[in-house]
């Protein structure tokens, strides 16, 4: 019931989706119908349901929902552990990113049991029965768990995240003050997972034009920086209806940030920024 | 969203609604905005009341029947439950906006505080309702 | 996003570029809700007290001054909080070219619902 870091899974089982068709408002490439059931392994003892969408853009064939049964013996305790003994003993053609499998790098973020986490670090007994892994909510998805990042990433790039000086470069180290320099903790760690934009309902709606927790967050992380001198245009750049204010304080980023991050209160420093440069 | 060639297939979007699990967070929000919705045609209903009453005792007495009805008290009593939740969620944002409250603890429990108020606050406001009309 | 737009996804994500406003809606829907936390608290409290009153009664209680005046502000910042509200609504769902007249009339049913509660109230109070 009360929420004390973002790691902790949702306990509650009576409203796990919003009471609306599965298929709701989709497109017709977009839905998702039922697919294949693969055999249970054989002598496994503990198995574990997993639903996986699953998309082929060769196959011709819109996206499905396949269901593997895991050998939870034979597996590690991780999702991605569970992914990729599916990927080596059961069906080669699931298709999902991953690197680190420490929760660094961000490349294996994906919905499971409804929420955008790191398969890396969400534990398989923390799961449901079935479990349920889909892809990054509202992204254009490449092939099976990859999303298309191309426009997020372009959102990004929109917000010039790079240290913009007008003094000419120092002789030596651009000096920070500690106080100055914790300003920017709690934003720098972002390793631009998109969980949070993708768990955002305002960028569901508005994806195009609002730029997105992730995206706001390190706009904030540039803002604050005390060595960064382009305050007044970043701002500037902000300023708008969709890029900035579509945020309404939904706060289901900073429910879903699998860093622990706030991406809510950057953005709410935005807007107090914003206020305090006009009085 | 790379583009696409006219013989390619449209990519699929992936689920986002029909998918994404309610969370407190989410959950208050949208009903903070429909409980804003409610009001503002409650404030309708407001307006007609002062026009009926600016009228004259007939027209006034037509829309205090109504609302003395059992289909305008059930009305009227959602339309508090709907005014206290959007009152309290308005103050929780109004914290939000001085920059604090957003530990995720404080988050839900500030959330369930709202919940709780409101239940509260309509049941006193009712009460209170009962008892004067005495 | 048509099939033939060929923007690079940079132009897509800066599209028409900051509209460098908004700060304004932001700020007055936060002063018109402060201000309707005393006035609408005053506002139930009065019509529970109003229960069961008769006509003459509650136009009596409307031709005291406090209340006339209270009840004006009250008119004027809901319908001004409600206009801001409804057009974010709008914003947010509506995407085709009838966003801007839904816009508009959003804005103008409440500043004529507004005026129109405002108005009635002056009348209540001047007496007939």
């Amino acid at each position: 019931m009360i929420i004390d870091s973002s790691k902790q899974v949702s306990r509650n089982h009576l409203f796990k989706r919003f009471p609306i068709p599965t298929n709701f408002g989709v497109t017709k490439e977009s839905r998702v119908d039922r697919g294949k059931a693969w055999p249970v392994p054989a002598g496994a003892t503990r198995t574990k349901s997993f639903e996986i969408y699953r998309y082929d853009p060769d196959s011709g064939r819109g996206p499905h929902v396949d269901t593997f049964e895991l050998d939870l013996d034979d597996c590690g305790p991780m999702v991605l552990d569970a992914l990729i003994w599916i990927k080596s003993k059961v069906d080669s053609t699931l298709t999902f990113r991953r690197s680190c499998r420490e929760g660094v790098c961000g490349s294996c973020a994906m919905n499971m049991d409804g929420t955008n986490w790191l398969a890396c670090t969400r534990f398989i007994s923390e799961m449901e029965s079935p479990a349920r892994i889909y892809p990054l909510a509202n992204m254009k998805i490449i092939k099976d768990l990859v999303p298309d990042q191309t426009h997020v990433f372009a959102q990004y790039a929109a917000i010039e995240p790079w240290l913009q000086s007008k003094t000419p470069t120092p002789e030596r180290e651009r000096r920070q003050s500690v106080e100055e320099r914790s300003q920017i903790d709690g934003y720098y760690e972002c390793i631009l997972c998109f969980c949070c934009t993708s768990g955002c309902p305002s960028h569901w709606w508005n994806g195009n034009r609002f730029l997105g927790p992730a995206v706001l967050l390190q706009a904030w992380r540039w803002l604050t920086d005390s060595r960064d001198e382009a305050a007044e245009e970043r701002l500037d750049k902000l300023e708008d209806p969709f890029r900035l204010y579509r945020c309404h304080t939904i706060l289901n980023c900073t429910r879903t940030c699998p860093k622990g991050l706030n991406p809510g209160k950057a953005i709410a420093h935005i807007k107090k920024t914003m206020i305090e440069r006009q009085s | 969203m790379a583009s696409s060639s006219p013989s390619e297939p449209q990519r699929p979007l992936s689920p986002n609604i029909q998918l994404y699990r309610p969370q407190l967070t989410s959950v208050l929000s949208i009903l903070n905005r429909l409980t804003g919705i409610l009001l503002s045609i409650a404030a309708i209903a407001l307006v007609i009341w002062l026009l009926a009453a600016a009228a004259g005792p007939q027209a006034y007495a037509i829309v205090q029947a109504a609302l003395a009805s059992w289909t305008g008290q059930v009305i009227l009593f959602g339309c508090t439950f709907a005014f206290f939740l959007h009152f309290f969620g308005g103050i929780r944002h109004l914290v939000w906006d001085t920059v604090h409250g957003f530990e995720l603890r404080t988050i839900y429990m500030s959330g369930w505080a709202v919940v709780a108020a409101s239940i509260v606050m309509t049941a006193v406001a009712w009460i209170a309702s009962v008892y004067i009309g005495r | 996003m048509e099939r033939d737009d060929m923007r690079t996804p940079l132009a897509r994500a800066i599209g028409l570029g900051s509209a460098k406003d908004g700060v304004h809606h932001w700020r007055m829907q936060r002063v018109s809700a402060i201000a309707l936390v005393p006035l609408t608290v005053w506002f139930i409290a009065a019509i529970i007290a109003q229960t069961e009153a008769e006509y003459t009664a509650f136009v009596a209680w409307m031709r005291n001054p406090i209340t006339d005046i209270l009840m004006g502000l009250l008119l004027i910042a809901l319908f001004y909080h409600a206009a801001l509200g409804l057009q974010v609504v709008v914003e947010d769902y509506v995407h085709s070219g009838a966003k801007f007249a839904a816009v508009i009339a959003v804005r103008l049913a409440c500043f004529t619902l507004g005026a129109a509660g405002i108005l009635a109230t002056l009348r209540i109070a001047a007496g007939s």
